[in-house]
């Protein structure tokens, strides 16, 4: 029993793909409205008040986007005044505020994805699509850190031999350069070496298996089917038109129908699926705690 | 017959495929279209040829080389203005080949944006480095042979970096492609395409020949 962020990757990754990928496919501002939701609630919900810094960053990027777009796109037949010629037009500003919204939410997904997917989770992932770019994936992140070390040690040993002592920026320059030479010779033939084991301990010999045991619950197979039956019904929605809206010349939407209305809410319960698995995890975690 | 497709689809999907989705989608599909579908071009041909490669058998060794050059990449990503990605990418790409060159760019895009952030424009970093990895492999022998060749490439793939993303820059804005709203980004992005440029050049004029005797001598010494 376990809360959205713990459920089997693999589910977890076709999640987010679904849901931000409808949100970056369709424009619509009852799709982009309930992605900007979701993705906003989850932030909070696995994140409190923290991360101030970059809800600040995200709404510089969506005033500095839906504010733009009145000024250099001047289609839209309602003028709401005239600036050095130029019509500013009050659908222009319609649309970027809802493609502003809309790349909001999918930075909000994108952050919660990131967070949720920790390296070991992204190489099960990848792993099971590509054994060797997995390779390359897990060795690159390993050795960004294993570099940095390395490079503090190299410069304790220059310090200890007496170079590059003086705090100038050329000295300084030109031991920064001597520490990456050093690094570079080390990294290269360490990695040779660490081929060579490899090999000889008999890589690609049979199937890549990792680590971190991911088993695949009864729960995820319901956030698998899930997910793949709303996205299914959303994009029914999408195929047959229902969900069309344009906003040049003039904000006009499609007709409100069933499919409209039934793929509109299939989206928004996609959208809020983590925080109710979540938010059921929290009311058992709390009906539990009070029996005892 | 296998081999012969794979082969086909290797020069196909970067200057066939690729291109040509980009413009129909500006010219006939639907508003909002253009922006996924540049995306999911971008995203397909980064997949195609990790497909591709993923087929190929490659040395362990080669491997791990290639994940070292794409830790540097990384790492040197850190450094505030000058970055010297797309001049290791180059390096690499020069001493390892096309398809390691593509691998270096494309990988240090991807796994660079875990530290700074992943968002739509993670395909078209990915695309862009790639690309210019793969090109600087296509062009080994001169680029190995010429100095002035090889910083001129570096001058050249910091201005074509700038102009790919500028196109994404229009499209996320946008929805659209349009040629003066390109114009517009191209020309506030002037900056950083010279900041690019210059900082390509002088890392390719300090790194290039350290560097590509350290490789060379590892490809001597290990018999790569």
């Amino acid at each position: 029993m376990k809360g959205f962020a713990q459920r089997n990757p693999l589910a977890v990754t076709l999640y987010f793909l679904a849901v931000s990928g409808i949100a970056m496919f369709t424009l619509h501002p009852v799709i982009t409205l309930l992605s900007l939701c979701g993705a906003l609630l989850l932030f909070l919900v696995r994140n409190g008040t923290k991360e101030g810094k970059s809800h600040l960053y995200f709404l510089a990027l969506f005033l500095l986007l839906s504010l733009l777009n009145p000024l250099i796109s001047h289609r839209g037949e309602t003028v709401l005044f005239v600036l050095n010629h130029n019509p500013v037009t009050l659908e222009a500003l319609l649309y970027g505020i809802c493609a502003g919204a809309n790349l909001l939410s999918v930075l909000y997904w994108l952050r919660s994805f990131s967070q949720i997917m920790t390296s070991d989770k992204l190489l099960y992932v990848f792993g099971k699509f590509s054994p060797k770019l997995s390779l390359v994936l897990s060795m690159s992140i390993r050795y960004v850190s294993l570099f940095r070390q390395q490079a503090a040690k190299i410069a304790g040993a220059q310090k200890a031999l007496g170079l590059y002592r003086e705090n100038t920026l050329i000295d300084r320059f030109l031991g920064g350069l001597r520490i990456f030479s050093v690094l570079l010779t080390w990294a290269l033939e360490n990695g040779i070496i660490t081929a060579d084991s490899m090999a000889a301990r008999g890589y690609g010999c049979g199937k890549r298996t990792s680590y971190a045991i991911f088993r695949f619950s009864r729960e995820d197979a319901l956030l698998l089917s899930v997910t793949l039956l709303l996205l299914l019904l959303t994009c029914v929605g999408m195929i047959t038109g229902a969900l069309d809206f344009s906003f040049y010349p003039a904000v006009s939407a499609a007709p409100c129908s069933g499919i409209s209305v039934g793929s509109l809410v299939s989206y928004g319960i996609l959208a809020f699926l983590p925080v109710i698995f979540e938010a059921k995890e929290a009311i058992l975690w709390k009906y539990s705690l009070s029996k005892i | 017959m296998h081999k012969s497709l794979q082969s086909l689809l290797k020069w196909l999907i970067p200057f066939v495929l690729m291109p040509s989705l980009v413009v129909l989608s500006s010219f006939v599909f639907r508003q909002k279209f253009h922006l996924f579908i540049s995306f999911a071009a971008a995203a397909l041909a980064v997949l195609l040829f990790l497909t591709g490669f993923e087929r190929k058998n490659v040395g362990t060794r080669r491997l791990v080389i290639v994940s070292v050059m794409t830790a540097l990449c990384i790492a040197g990503r850190f450094i505030p203005f000058f970055k010297p990605v797309t001049a290791i990418t180059v390096i690499a790409a020069v001493y390892l080949g096309r398809e390691s060159g593509f691998l270096v760019g494309a990988m240090a895009a991807l796994l660079s944006n875990f530290y700074f952030g992943q968002g739509p424009w993670t395909a078209f970093q990915m695309l862009s480095w790639g690309l210019i990895g793969w090109f600087a492999g296509a062009l080994a022998q001169p680029l190995q042979k010429s100095r002035a060749f090889l910083l001129l490439y570096g001058v050249l793939s910091g201005i074509f970096y700038s102009l790919l993303m500028d196109v994404w820059t229009v499209l996320s804005l946008n929805g659209s492609f349009t040629f003066p709203h390109y114009l517009a980004a191209v020309a506030t992005s002037m900056p950083h395409m010279v900041l690019y440029a210059a900082a390509n050049f002088l890392f390719l004029w300090f790194l290039a020949k350290p560097f590509g005797d350290k490789l060379g001598r590892i490809r001597i010494k290990y018999g790569l």
